[in-house]
Order: structure tokens, then sequence, then C-alpha cells
């Protein structure tokens, strides 16, 4: 210790300098910012389908003809596309599970019904002596031409109307069913035809002949999409759609399911059904549509739309076959 | 440190010259020992002052961790955990055909009533403008939509329609887009509150240790200086006041070191906690997927199976969540060695769904999904959720056991530093004031 200045140890500025560096130490300490990163979790991601619709066209192709009577199940001829799907052991069917009688899942059983399922299952039994060789895929309306460019599946039988645009990368059967195009409609909304909903919301599935349709209507209509009609008729009941078009047979499965809602208008646009396959399967649009003229001769196939379609009036009748060939 | 500035005489004279002569002004020996005692007795109270709002500070900090912050997190997370599940169960139930089974719905009954009494307690423990309120009131107004178009769809279900399962698919839109994010958004905001606590009830306590260390060197140096110019013995004053400011500092750092480790401990069990927790999610995600590929009933095409091996890859893969766990928590080496054990099984009999969805055998590949024997999917998938909530569970108690023993080191803090620097203070009133004495 040095010696105290002048007169004696004691001296306030001792004890003054200490707690000086004190508080500089302390109020540096508060300013060091307090870390701690907390972990976050990943987040889910989404994303949504895209859908591209092709260049219009207008000349529609008939079919191709079947080739003599249909070879029973076990006699396929051999390297054909039925002997390949035979070999595999099950027919892959592109179908829809969400259109009431046409086609859908029957939450009882579990197990897919309607009338483009019974074709589905007189294909699988020409091919294989028995109904139930099907793997079913079901596919977002938007997504029938590409499972098919994909390979993904065999034929799809999901109300597929023949357009000439489709005819590009699609081979279809001769026609199976007629539809039009009308309006679901509330039965308290005091809609009648299609131009009492100018301005309203009306919701129809992506990708379908009905949405260019519909955008191409002089009623001034707010179309939207969803990817299949079932959600379209839960945005109904929700009040977020005043209407629900489609085509007539898949409208009366909805009426079906919500009595308070009834199908109204004009027919607008007349379209028929047929099984898509890929253009370079022409043996297999010749069986399939060997298969749908025994449907149309046994009977089978007005029965099958008698069951299933029978609350419409009139019953849709199945369509006559024509060729090209 | 202090004292190698008090010892250089260049800055003392420097000091002693402003602060002397500009403040203070000269006196007699008794004026300048009544200025030194002032500046003693000051000193000793801000140091208590110091002590107590900072130990209180710490106090209440790691008692929000243990009783509001930390129940909000793992409250989210189980919130979400439920949620997630409820919508795994709703699409389960449905994959079966039939009625659902009544296991998936006890299961879907008891994750909403859990999920209810949780967003309750939520609600209870945020304060008001508290970051997570929004998110928490999006859940709220959000979940009964969400039954509603849960029940409507097994109304329908009932009845026979297929509308039921577009009502399903729109609860669960619902569910995946808007409630869990809301959710994830909870779990992140109160993981944050979290850190920032830990980091509060665990700071170097600066503040308290300097003043402290300088109240002690500074008596120090004046019991010695007045020894040596009055050649007496030990004042006992002064050396009283010494001895009671080195225990105060001696507790703060005791407490802060034993904090430190605690906090420490239960910092690490809750990054352990959440690994697992977001384990736990994207098991249930991928179950969630393993049963809408089959709802869907599109093999090979947009509803695809990459999403089951995604969240599954999340989980195990050496980077993942157990492996997360298992960094934070080096205790979890034989827990993760058996939930990685768990996973690789379940994996196995996914792919055994897959093959045989794929392969055409769709009945055959429901029946192991909903199934709960061994080997089949479901069962597998239960092993695995029950043994990640066992070890949930005891990191959450490892987790209790740190944040208690961390607030035991603490709660004392605020009172001891009060009555060390009280006592300082009057010993120091006493000790100098008795040499005053001499001089009358």
């Amino acid at each position: 210790m040095t010696a105290p200045h002048r007169t004696g140890g004691v001296n306030v500025a001792r004890p003054l300098v200490y707690l000086g560096v004190a508080a500089a130490i302390g109020l540096g300490s508060l300013l060091l910012p307090s870390t701690g990163a907390a972990p976050t979790p990943p987040a889910p991601a989404a994303t949504a389908p895209t859908n591209t619709p092709g260049v219009a066209c207008s000349e529609v192709k008939e079919s191709l003809r079947p080739e003599g009577p249909l070879p029973p199940p076990g006699a396929l001829p051999a390297g054909s596309t039925m002997a390949r799907i035979a070999a595999r052991g099950r027919l892959i069917a592109g179908v829809d599970q969400g259109k009431y009688l046409v086609g859908y899942r029957n939450p009882i059983t579990g197990q897919l019904e309607g009338s483009d399922i019974d074709i589905v299952r007189r294909i699988a039994a020409a091919i294989f002596g028995d109904p139930n060789r099907v793997q079913f895929v079901v596919l977002d309306i938007a997504d029938r031409q590409g499972s098919l460019d994909r390979g993904q599946v065999d034929l799809v039988v999901n109300s597929f109307s023949v357009t000439c645009d489709r005819q590009r990368t699609v081979e279809f059967s001769t026609a199976y069913m007629a539809a039009t195009a009308r309006v679901l409609v509330p039965v308290n909304s005091g809609v009648r035809e299609v131009e009492d909903l100018a301005g309203k919301r009306v919701c129809t599935s992506a990708g379908s002949t009905t949405e260019r349709m519909l955008r191409a209507l002089p009623a001034h209509l707010d179309v939207y999409t969803l990817p299949g009609i079932p959600d379209c008729m839960v945005d109904l009941q929700h009040g977020k759609a005043a209407s629900v078009s489609s085509d007539d047979v898949l409208l009366a499965g909805l009426a079906a399911q919500d009595p308070q809602t009834h199908v109204v208008g004009r027919s607008l646009l007349l379209s028929y059904y047929a099984v898509g396959m890929r253009r370079d399967t022409p043996d297999l649009v010749r069986f399939v549509n060997g298969v749908l003229e025994e449907t149309r001769a046994d009977g089978s196939l007005a029965a099958s739309d008698q069951r299933w379609l029978g609350r419409l009036n009139p019953v849709p009748r199945p369509a006559p076959a024509r060729y090209r060939d | 440190m202090s004292t190698d500035v008090a010892t250089r005489p260049p800055v003392r004279r420097a000091v002693g010259r402003v602060v002397g002569f500009g403040l203070l002004g000269a006196g007699t020996t008794p004026g300048r020992l009544l200025r030194v005692e002032a500046v003693l007795v000051l000193a000793a109270l801000v140091l208590g002052v110091l002590g107590v709002l900072g130990g209180m500070s710490r106090v209440s900090a790691v008692h929000d961790a243990r009783t509001r912050v930390a129940a909000l997190t793992t409250g989210a997370a189980d919130l979400y955990q439920s949620l997630a599940d409820a919508d795994a169960m709703a699409t389960t139930g449905y994959v079966s055909g039939g009625l659902e089974p009544a296991t998936a719905r006890a299961r879907y009954d008891d994750d909403i009533q859990r999920a209810g009494r949780l967003l309750t307690n939520a609600a209870g423990l945020l304060p008001a403008g508290d970051p997570a309120i929004a998110a928490v009131s999006t859940v709220g107004e959000q979940l009964p939509v969400y039954t509603g178009l849960v029940e409507n769809a097994r109304a329908l279900n009932r009845l026979g329609l297929p509308l039921g399962q577009s009502y399903l698919a729109s609860a669960s839109k619902l569910m995946q887009t808007r409630i869990l994010p809301a959710v994830q958004e909870v779990r992140t905001a109160e993981s944050a509150t979290l850190a920032v606590t830990y980091a509060r009830a665990a700071a170097i306590p600066f503040a308290v240790l300097a003043v402290g260390l300088a109240v002690f060197v500074a008596l120090a140096d004046l019991a010695l200086r007045e020894r040596r110019r009055t050649n007496r013995v030990l004042n006992i004053g002064l050396t009283v006041a010494g001895l009671a400011v080195l225990a105060c500092v001696a507790w703060w750092a005791v407490a802060a070191i034993t904090a430190d480790v605690r906090v420490g401990g239960a910092r690490a069990h809750t990054v352990a906690g959440a690994a697992l927790d977001d384990a736990r999610i994207a098991v249930l995600q991928a179950r969630s997927n393993e049963s809408l590929v089959l709802v869907a009933r599109n093999s090979g095409g947009g509803s695809s199976d990459a999403a089951f091996s995604a969240h599954m890859d999340d989980v195990v893969n050496d980077f993942g969540l157990l492996a997360a766990a298992e960094r934070a928590d080096p205790e979890l080496t034989d827990r993760v060695a058996a939930l990685r054990g768990a996973a690789t099984a379940w994996g196995a009999a996914h792919r055994d769904v897959r093959r045989l969805d794929d392969g055409g055998q769709y009945p055959q590949a429901v029946a192991s999904v909903v199934g709960h024997g061994p080997g089949t999917s479901g069962g597998a998938f239960d092993a695995l959720d029950a043994a990640l909530d066992r070890t949930i569970g005891e990191e959450r108690n490892a987790f209790a056991v740190d944040v208690e023993a961390a607030e035991g080191a603490l709660v004392a803090l605020p009172w001891i530093s009060a009555a060390l620097a009280l006592l300082a203070a009057g010993a120091v009133i006493v000790g100098i004031g008795r040499r005053v004495g001499e001089y009358r």
C-alpha cells in the first residue's frame, strides 16, 4: 500500500472507486442480450393440382368395330392387351367413388357400386370369367386422361364423355350412356333456369366438359371448380354455392342424397359416356366394344341403368353403337 | 480487478482530487470517516436491493417456466397430438367400411374431449397480450366446425350415402390447413417464451457479484488502512460487515451455479421432449397418410405413399427427430434404440400394406391397417405410439425434477440478500461509529 496523502488514511474516494467499477460492470451486464433460440418443428407443405385445357376441335370420331364374336375368357388372343391383363391377374380400372348411383363407395359395405362399376365388372368377367378380378383406382375428374397416359390404369369408366379434344390422347369405346348437363339448386331458391343464376356462384368439377360449357354461357355465372362434384355439394349445403352444375345422371345422385335440392332448367350440353382407353391398345377397345355389344343385346346394360338410375325421368337409355370402320 | 485500479497511484490521486475536493471537500478525520460510512452503508443497501430484485426476477422466471410456460408448451404439443390423432381415427374408422370400429370411435371421442380440456387450460394460462391468444382463438372457433363436419359425415355414412366421404374430406382439410397450423403457432410462440425464461433464470448475476465484491474490497481496504493508521486489532463492525457481504456473494454464486446446472438440465429435457413430441406428430401424420392413401384408392397415383416415407424419415434418419432427442439428452440412448426398433417394425408392416394394395389385394391391405394384432400395420403403429407416449412422459418428469430443483436453489435468494445486506449496513454503522466516537 502507498502512503496516505496529506492527512491520515481515511478517504471516501477509495470505496467510491471500487463501487464505480462495480456499477460499470453491473450496468454493462444489463446491456448484454439474453440469448435463447426456440426449436421450431417443421411444418407440412401442401401442393395444388394443375389443369390445362386443350385447344377446341369439333370432329368427334366414332369407335373401333369388334373383331367378330368375343373370345371366351380362357382363349384370349396371344400377345393381346387382354392376354397381358389376364396374365397380371386383375383388371386395373379408373373410376370414381363419390358419384352416387354411378360410381360410388357404399359406406355400409365399403364396396364400390353404380352403373359405371357394373360395366367394369362386366369387362372383368369377359377377361377372367370372374367379375371381381378388378383393382379399382379412384381418379380425380381432371386426372382421367393423365392416368391413361401414365399407364396407371388399363381403362377409365368414370362418366367419361367423348370429346374431340380428349380423342387426341384417348381412344373411346362406343357410348354406353347419353347425359345432358343441367343445374342443381335448393328447392326453395326459386331458380328455374340457368339465367336465374346470373352473378351467382356455380360449382362444377375441374377439367369437366361442363366447366368449359358454363364459362362459355352468356348468362354471366360466377363459375368455380372443385376436384369433384360431391365437393360442390358440400359447398351448396353450406350456402357457399348457389348451384351445382353437371350431367343430369350425376345431379340425380346428389338430389337423391338431399331432398332439399332438385334439378332444374333445360339441357345445356348433350354428351355421351364411353370407356376410355389408351390409343396404343386398339385391341382392347375392340374387345370392350364387343362386351358392350353383348350388354346391349342381352338387356343387362338397360337393366343396370334401370336399377341405378330408375328414379330419373326419363331413365337414360343405352346409346346405339357407331363405328368408324 | 478493482484493487488493481485502486492501487495505481496516478489514477487514485486523480479520482481523489476530483471526488475528494469537488464533491465532498476536505475535512477532519471524523468528517471523512462519516462520509466513508455513508458511502459504505449506501453501497450495502444497493447490494441488498439488487439482490432482492435480481433474486425475485430469477425466482419468478423459473416459477413461471415451471407452472405456466412449460405447461403451455407441452399442452400445445398434447393438443396437436390429440387433434392429429382424432383426424387419423376419423379417417381410419371410415376406411374399414360399415359402421366404424368401436375402438376407433372411442379413441376419436377421447381425443376430442382431451383437446377441449387442453384448450381450456391453455386459454386460462395465457396472460392478456400473449402472442398465442389469436391462434388459441382460431382453434376454439374451428374445432366445433370440424366436429360438426365429422358428425355430418357419420350421419350420411349411416344412411349409406357417399356424400359422407366428402364431408370427411372437408373436415380433414380444415384440420390440416387451419386448426393444426394454429396449434403449431402456439407451440412455437411458447417455446420461444420458454427459451427467454430459461435465459432469465440462468443469467450470470454480474451486477450482484460485482457490487458485492466491490463493497467487500472497500471494507477490507478501509479496515486494513485503519488498522495500520491506528495500530489496533481488527475493527469488529467492519469484520462482520465484510463477512456478511462475502456470504451474500458466495450464496449468490452457489445459487446461480446450481440454478444454471438445473436450468441447463431442464432445457435439455425440454429440447429432447419437443423433439419427441415432433416425432410423435410425424408418426401420426404418417399413420393418417397410410389410411388416406387407402381411402383415396388411388394406388400409384396422386395420393402417394411418399408422404409416409418422408414423415418416417424425419423421425429415424441420422439427423432426424429421434437423433435430436438423443443429442439433447444422452440418457435417452436406450429409449431411442427401442423407438427405432418399433419404427422399423411398423415400416416393415406398412411396406406389406403397400405391397398388398399395389398388388390388387385391397381388402387385405385394409385389414392390416385397421387391425391390432401382431404383424398388422395397426398393431405396429399402436406399439410405436405407446412407446413414444411413455418416453415423452419420462422426459417431462425429468424436466419437472430439474426445474423444481432450480427453483429450490433460487427461492431463498431475495430474503438472504436482504438480510445479509442489512446486517452489513448495520455493522458498518456500529464499527465506524465507535471510531468516530473516539474523536469526541
